[in-house]
């Protein structure tokens, strides 16, 4: 599964865009969150690695924004492996290596909606990171060839 | 002392001296353990061998370590100064001393950053050589005529610069968790709603006290690891408690030569500013009794989890828990699995342990006999209180209460009667259900609103009749409401407290 964030304007929020692709396409997409209201919304969602190409392509001539999630930056030279994230984390994408070392899993943050941890660090190494219009069709096209981030 | 179990062909001696392993340091032969691996030699191979292959055990400890800070004298200036007031980065300093000399408080705060950077941020800035903005000001004397100076220096400016801590290395301490209905920003971390979360402090079986509990080694004048560099155990900390296995250290060392990497300054949302530190002190094992406390492991060290969510000195005890759980990731709170996670650092406390038994392997580091032990019968008292607190229940009244099946102007007509703005929903036994100000029955009247039903709130703000008074009104504040019935554990109604019940209290004592 690749994870996309899916952005959409005020014009466009109230059509069920996710609901057409999964019938027309007979994709299963996964929402992990979701954020929307009349102003528009940010919709975390998983498609399958096969079918990434089709699903962005047919999303953005709906007008959909597609971008490959950077949802959280942690500096590992600030990081002392405390712990002080890890029991907060309602994913489960901190936990403790062997070595007692903080290690975080991207491929399981849900990122801004989220940022339960980024408060509770007391070195200040975890950084929530908003998504700017610049990285769209960068982080795309490496997300289509099946690269990880 | 022998004892004559011991007797044997060969007879072995069954103590060592500090001296005797200093001289194996110095050729190069001490066996130097962490106390992870002493623990893991003698589960193999039994208390005998491990005393008669060990001479040190190392221990670590990474923690925030609020009551910790350093002294800095900072030399005459011309003309010279008596400083009264002092800052440095904007961070308040105190000034116990004559003139120069100065106090940097880890948990001081930034006035221009609070909560972001203080006391423990400036300090590991100075270890890392950074430069850093100092400003006085003095009322001037005959002898210190200046009134104010601003200068830029660094921890090579400074003629002393030393961590002086006064309570470092807890013995072990709570595991906190919280029942309030939000999420709580405290000094043992941020607490999630209805105990969603736990976090705990210490390194459990690698914390120096727990590896000699009854201080046989450890004293004034013990030569330990802090912040990266040699120091010393000047005394007891502050709060030391040795029968509650509360012992804590006050220690010294000198700043300049430590290293950031073991001494950093942190940020505890909603609480402010600490610094973590780093420190690792050598156990001497001088006899076979020292050999078999220093193999205590996590599951015999025992914590309480405590309810941070109850604002009072004592916090309710919830339940013991090893430090083996706490390690785990999950404790038990009756049939609740909680996730659990730590502030301090165990893999710091393991680099802080092999890095002191590197310096003692390579003949770096010598082990002193410390001159006093660290008491053992010293008790932890509370505040000696003069002027009495006030709780909820010492200003609560009784609320006046309604069914929910009553009609809007029943409601209006009891309002009047009995002079409030406040009545209180309860069912047949008592319990909250809702509440309804005068303002909900003016705007329903107005509407041609009729039942009550349609009008009142359900989602009520509360109080407890032990809650001290501020906390209640920070919530009124904090949610901009007039009132907070107080509930008991059962939802049963015991009262109400108003705003204007809290002004006229406050009003009074000022």
């Amino acid at each position: 599964m690749v994870r996309l964030l899916l952005r959409f304007s005020e014009e466009i929020v109230e059509q069920p865009i996710v609901a057409e692709l999964i019938l027309e396409f007979k994709v299963p997409i996964n929402i992990i969150t979701a954020l929307v209201n009349s102003k528009g919304g940010e919709v975390l969602a998983e498609v399958p690695q096969e079918s990434v190409d089709k699903i962005v392509k047919a999303l953005r001539k709906r007008g959909v924004k597609v971008s490959l999630p950077k949802l959280i930056e942690v500096d590992t030279e600030k990081c002392i492996s405390c712990g002080s994230c890890v029991a907060l984390c309602p994913v489960e994408a901190i936990a403790f290596d062997k070595d007692a070392t903080v290690v975080f899993s991207k491929e399981k943050c849900v990122g801004s909606t989220c940022s339960a941890c980024v408060d509770a660090c007391p070195v200040r190494a975890i950084k929530s990171v908003k998504q700017t219009n610049h990285e769209f069709s960068y982080a795309v096209a490496k997300g289509a060839s099946g690269k990880k981030q | 002392m022998q004892r004559l179990g011991e007797l044997k062909l060969k007879p072995q001696k069954n103590t060592r001296t500090i001296e005797e392993i200093n001289a194996k340091i110095r050729k190069g032969d001490a066996q130097v353990l962490t106390a992870e691996e002493m623990k893991k030699l003698v589960e193999s191979s039994g208390v005998e061998v491990a005393f008669k292959e060990v001479d040190v055990v190392t221990t670590g400890t990474f923690g925030a370590m609020c009551s910790s800070g350093a002294v800095i004298n900072l030399g005459h200036s011309d003309p010279p100064i008596k400083i009264d007031k002092a800052w440095m980065n904007n961070v308040p300093i105190c000034h116990p001393g004559a003139a120069v000399d100065l106090y940097i408080g880890a948990t001081a705060m930034s006035e221009t950053q609070p909560y972001e950077y203080g006391g423990g941020h400036l300090i590991e800035d100075l270890v890392k050589g950074k430069e850093v903005e100092l400003r006085a000001t003095a009322y001037g004397t005959d002898c210190y005529p200046r009134n104010s100076i601003r200068t830029n220096l660094t921890k090579d400016d400074l003629n002393q610069f030393y961590l002086l801590n006064f309570r470092n290395g807890y013995q072990r301490y709570n595991c906190a968790v919280s029942s309030r209905d939000e999420t709580i920003y405290t000094y043992m971390g941020k607490l999630l709603p209805k105990m969603r979360n736990a976090t705990y402090s210490g390194a459990g079986e690698l914390n120096p006290l727990m590896n000699d509990p009854d201080y046989e080694t450890i004293g004034i004048g013990t030569r330990i690891f802090l912040g990266g560099t040699q120091g010393y155990i000047i005394g007891e900390g502050t709060q030391h408690e040795a029968k509650s296995q509360n012992g804590t250290l006050m220690v010294r060392g000198d700043a300049k030569k430590m290293s950031a990497e073991f001494l950093r300054g942190a940020s505890f949302t909603g609480y402010g500013t600490t610094l973590y530190v780093g420190l690792g002190v050598p156990i001497p094992i001088l006899n076979e009794g020292l050999a078999k406390k220093t193999a205590i492991r996590d599951e015999e060290i025992f914590t309480n989890v405590v309810d941070y969510g109850v604002p009072r000195r004592n916090r309710p005890k919830l339940a013991k828990v090893s430090y083996k759980e706490l390690k785990s990731g999950f404790i038990t709170l009756g049939d609740r699995k909680i996730r659990v996670s730590s502030l301090s650092s165990l893999k710091m406390a393991r680099h802080i342990a092999a890095t002191l038994k590197k310096w003692i392997e390579q003949g770096t580091f010598y082990l002193t006999t410390p001159v006093e032990q660290l008491p053992l019968d010293t008790a932890f008292k509370p505040m000696k209180q003069t002027e009495t607190t006030s709780f909820v229940k010492n200003v609560m009244q009784t609320a006046v209460t309604c069914k929910e099946t009553e009609e809007v102007r029943t409601i209006a007509e009891r309002i009047v009667s009995k002079s409030v703005n406040h009545i209180v929903a309860v069912d047949n036994s008592g319990k909250l259900i809702g509440i309804v100000t005068s303002w909900d029955v003016t705007r329903a009247m107005a509407q041609g609103k009729t039942q009550l039903a349609d009008i009142m709130t359900r989602r009520v703000f509360t109080a407890q009749p032990d809650e001290p008074l501020e906390i209640a009104s920070k919530r009124m504040a904090e949610h901009n409401i007039s009132a907070l019935p107080v509930i008991n554990d059962e939802k049963k109604v015991l009262g109400i407290v108003t705003s204007e019940d809290v002004a006229k209290l406050l009003g009074r004592r000022t």
